[in-house]
């Protein structure tokens, strides 16, 4: 057995009634590495993460996963002894308790006590020790509730190494991060390599497996395409091994043509109606029939702000005015906005965007009801059908839709989310950051899509922190900075240095 | 159907299968103990009979329930609801109209509905649009009512027996009415099922089987000419059997077929979603606490009928019993799910219990500790099966 090889994973095999999850899986991961794994979704990424983490214990797979040159046989308590193994996981969700303290959350369950008591000078001094150690900026008696993402981030990662993890599993880690907190990540990570941790690192965002993996094995369809060390890679192949086919182009080549102005908003400013605090200061833009609007800016620029109070859910306008068609209107609530056309997809689909425990259908037609009720009845018959209508359209991929919001990969829960405000028939349709969290392919899917919803006379308000995305996608380019507009530039004149500097409010 | 398809069917309604297997293990127990007693016609005609006030209760906590909220006040409004119509009858129309004991029971119905209705306007206005929690709402209001039900009685017992009203919890319907009822009902079960198909069709879906449609409406043709037969032997149909059931068809409709009950299982599903979906949810909440008001005033008037006089402790209880039917039957206490059908066999349960125990002369105390037992037991079970099915 080679000693340098820390896990290794043996024709791993795990059947789902209908779907092979991992279909004989086999690679190693050697001592002291960053390991990253890579796969579009439904991939079988998570699901191997599963297996190691305990969620599935020995016994519901086949074949063997090695860990130190033994077999790995998780039973009964199973996560609690992957946790005693030391194979730790931190989830894209994180698991902290918002109104306890650093020092809490990071020994929360396993307090240590002094004669069957805590003593809380104990617990902060050791939770130090371990923030130290690993260079995080996190003090242990802060409340986790006001810390940002970030060090919320850094906190988790504190918890699992608490436990004397020699295998740290990072599952999508900067999903939810600023452009600086990820470098502050990244840094953590190698100091975890330097102290021997071994670290699995999972993520959509392709570029940071060149920042900070040594070794990249790609997923696909359950298989293990390859492993290759980073350096022998680039971003062109990586994309290739994880779709298997070559993709070109990123973003799709649309056809469309910007016609007349049909929606402005002039110097809106708005407060939040909670806090009283003004959350939009001075906005303008103008919307053409057709257009791709991306809105650019940094997080806390106001963008989510900006498209939440046009739909009427956010914040109180307190002065300036929005125009339809030239005609000025006030929107109060979502169903307003939706009878005058104006459709929202919101940033967290999960949260804002489906009902997760019902049906593709009922989330499709959510919205929609009154397009199949006459007086109180709902046709479901027409429901089915309609519904079916755009499924089919958007290529939703699940067995019926019947199953459940909740069982299908991010990428279809985005299309069923677009779907179900296709339905409503908009003519503006807003999408906060529509790509988020969704691999390659579905993504150029989403896009092509926007295309043809644009070539077809709607127009798109796309907010993206992605800024390839939105010189790609983009007709036009507003960018947002401490919640008022700061500039608007004609796709020809956008770069990534121009948006930035328009962003952080240099110019 | 193939044995794979059938698999996924029970899968998909476990929950359902769960408390109708336990029922009927109840209703088996029973009958072994107490020698076939339990099965008679005059207990079965007893046992629905009874179960009928907590049946009204829980088809509106369903909704309430769904939406993620919690209505602990329905026991004491139904018995608030149960004295004033008591009152009425016993003092006012014997007062103002003597002869016309329809008239009568008709204006107490009337009385019982608005009070009912009125006092959950009155809760879901504070729950909806003012923002207290539900949960705080309520246990004031059933203060509130505990104290009107001594205010209205003044601590004295009034009859509520008088032989028009007496009818809506007493009443039964002449054998051969139970039985044309009956074959009306199964006339249209099977005219539903067909016409089900036809638009089916229209829609370019694909039906099931034709066997399979026709077995499922016999077999419920089958239970409901059983229980004509049964109950027959006795003294025919329940009134507020029959009662109960419109009701539960028309709560069950509204919960599964019109955009007020799909937005109350979206809203319980994920709120922020459903708001930014155009749902008004004030509105929506406000809606299902107004409605939960008008069934307990339905449920009042019926407890007023069934024990023929208005009491201090008119409705005691009834709340959590209720509340211990939709669990039952399936509601999720966390909102998002849970059905109508569930929980009246949720409340059948607990009605069995009753019953069954009671025959056994088992003491109250002992009682309440077999039910809360199988309660904690039938969520075990679900949990478990849920469970070993991920």
């Amino acid at each position: 057995m080679d000693a340098d090889i820390i896990l290794e994973f043996q024709n791993v095999t795990k059947a789902f009634p209908g779907i092979v999850a991992l279909d004989d899986v086999s690679f190693k991961i050697r001592r002291g590495e960053i390991h990253g794994i890579c796969g579009e979704n439904g991939a079988g990424k998570s699901t191997l993460m599963k297996i190691l983490s305990g969620v599935y214990p020995h016994g519901t797979y086949e074949g063997k996963v090695l860990y130190n040159g033994e077999e790995l046989k998780l039973e009964g308590s199973a996560i609690h002894q992957a946790a005693q193994k030391g194979i730790a996981i931190v989830y894209q969700e994180l698991t902290l308790v918002p109104v306890m303290t650093v020092g809490e959350n990071i020994f929360l369950g396993r307090e240590p006590t002094v004669r069957g008591s805590i003593t809380w000078d104990h617990v902060y001094a050791e939770a130090r020790k371990i923030l130290n150690k690993y260079k995080m900026d996190v003090h242990p008696q802060d409340q986790v509730k006001n810390l940002g993402m970030g060090k919320m981030q850094m906190t988790e990662i504190a918890k699992a190494l608490s436990e004397d993890a020699k295998v740290l599993i990072l599952d999508e880690p900067t999903s939810a991060l600023s452009e600086a907190e990820v470098d502050q990540l990244m840094s953590i990570i190698r100091t975890l390599k330097e102290h021997g941790v071994t670290c699995i690192y999972i993520t959509h965002k392709l570029e940071e497996f060149f920042k900070i993996a040594d070794t990249v094995t790609v997923l696909r369809d359950g298989k293990v395409v390859t492993t290759q060390d980073t350096k022998d890679l680039t971003s062109e192949k990586l994309v290739k091994y994880m779709v298997g086919r070559e993709m070109k182009e990123r973003f799709p080549q649309g056809d469309r043509k910007p016609g007349e102005k049909i929606f402005e908003v002039n110097d809106l400013h708005a407060e939040d109606p909670d806090k009283g605090k003004e959350v939009i200061k001075g906005v303008s833009f103008d919307l053409r029939k057709g257009e791709i609007l991306g809105i650019a800016g940094l997080m806390g620029s106001g963008r989510t702000e900006l498209v939440m109070t046009i739909f009427g859910e956010y914040a109180k306008v307190t002065s300036g005015s929005i125009k339809l068609n030239g005609k000025e209107i006030t929107i109060k609530n979502g169903h307003e906005a939706m009878e005058y056309g104006i459709s929202l997809v919101p940033e967290d689909r999960k949260r804002h965007g489906l009902v997760l425990i019902q049906s593709i259908l009922k989330n499709i037609s959510l919205p929609n009801l009154d397009k199949f009720s006459s007086f109180m009845r709902v046709n479901q018959d027409e429901e089915l059908a309609q519904s079916t209508k755009f499924a089919k359209s958007l290529s939703i991929k699940a067995p019926n839709l019947f199953v459940p919001a909740e069982s299908l990969s991010g990428g279809n829960q985005q299309k069923v989310v677009i779907a179900k405000w296709l339905m409503s028939g908009p003519k503006i349709l807003i999408m906060d950051d529509p790509t988020r969290g969704i691999d390659v392919g579905a993504k150029f899917e989403i896009y092509k899509l926007m295309n043809k919803l644009a070539e077809e006379g709607i127009s798109i308000i796309m907010i993206s922190s992605d800024l390839q995305e939105v010189l790609g996608m983009s007709d036009r380019v507003m960018v947002m900075c401490k919640g008022s507009s700061n500039g608007m530039l004609d796709i020809k004149e956008a770069t990534q240095e121009r948006i930035m500097t328009l962003a952080t409010g240099l110019a | 159907m193939n044995l794979s398809t059938f698999g996924q069917q029970f899968r998909k309604n476990i929950q359902t299968y769960i408390i109708i297997i336990l029922l009927v293990l109840i209703w088996g127990i029973f009958a072994v103990v107490t020698k076939g007693g339990y099965l008679s016609a005059q207990n079965i005609s007893n046992l629905f009979r009874q179960m009928t006030v907590t049946s009204l209760l829980a088809a509106g906590m369903v909704l309430v329930m769904v939406t993620g909220g919690i209505d602990l006040s329905v026991g004491k409004l139904a018995g608030f609801v149960s004295v004033v119509v008591a009152v009425f009858q016993h003092d006012i129309w014997y007062a103002l109209i003597p002869d016309k004991p329809i008239l009568a029971a008709a204006l107490s119905v009337l009385i019982g509905l608005i009070v009912g209705t009125l006092f959950g306007i009155f809760q879901a206005y504070i729950i909806s649009y003012l923002r207290v929690p539900a949960f705080i709402v309520t246990l004031g209001g059933q203060f509130i009512l505990n104290g009107g039900i001594l205010l209205v009685t003044q601590g004295k017992t009034i009859a509520a027996n008088q032989p028009g009203f007496a009818e809506i919890a007493q009443g039964y319907l002449p054998p051969t009415a139970g039985w044309i009822l009956g074959v009306i009902v199964v006339g249209i079960l099977f005219f539903m099922m067909f016409r089900n198909r036809k638009t089916k069709v229209k829609y370019g879906f694909e039906n099931k089987p034709l066997v399979q449609d026709l077995l499922k409406t016999a077999f419920f043709a089958v239970v409901i000419f059983l229980y004509v037969f049964i109950v027959n032997q006795y003294n025919g149909v329940q009134v507020p059997v029959l009662l109960l059931a419109v009701t539960v068809i028309i709560v069950s409709y509204v919960s599964t077929n019109t955009k007020f009950g799909r937005y109350a299982y979206a809203i319980g599903g994920n709120r922020e979603a459903a708001r930014l979906s155009g749902i008004n949810i004030n509105k929506q909440i406000f809606l299902i606490f107004v409605l939960m008001g008008l069934l307990s005033g339905l449920a009042g008037v019926v407890l007023a009928s069934y024990v023929g006089y208005g009491t201090i402790a008119a409705g005691q209880g009834y709340e959590l019993d209720a509340i211990a039917s939709c669990v039952l039957g399936g509601t999720s206490t966390l909102g998002g799910s849970g059905t109508i059908f569930g929980a009246i066999v949720g409340s059948l349960i607990m009605a069995s219990l009753n019953t069954g125990l009671q025959m056994l002369n088992v003491a109250p105390a002992w009682q309440y500790v077999l039910r809360g037992f199988v309660l904690v037991l039938a969520v075990i079970i679900d949990v478990q099966f849920k469970k070993s099915n991920n």
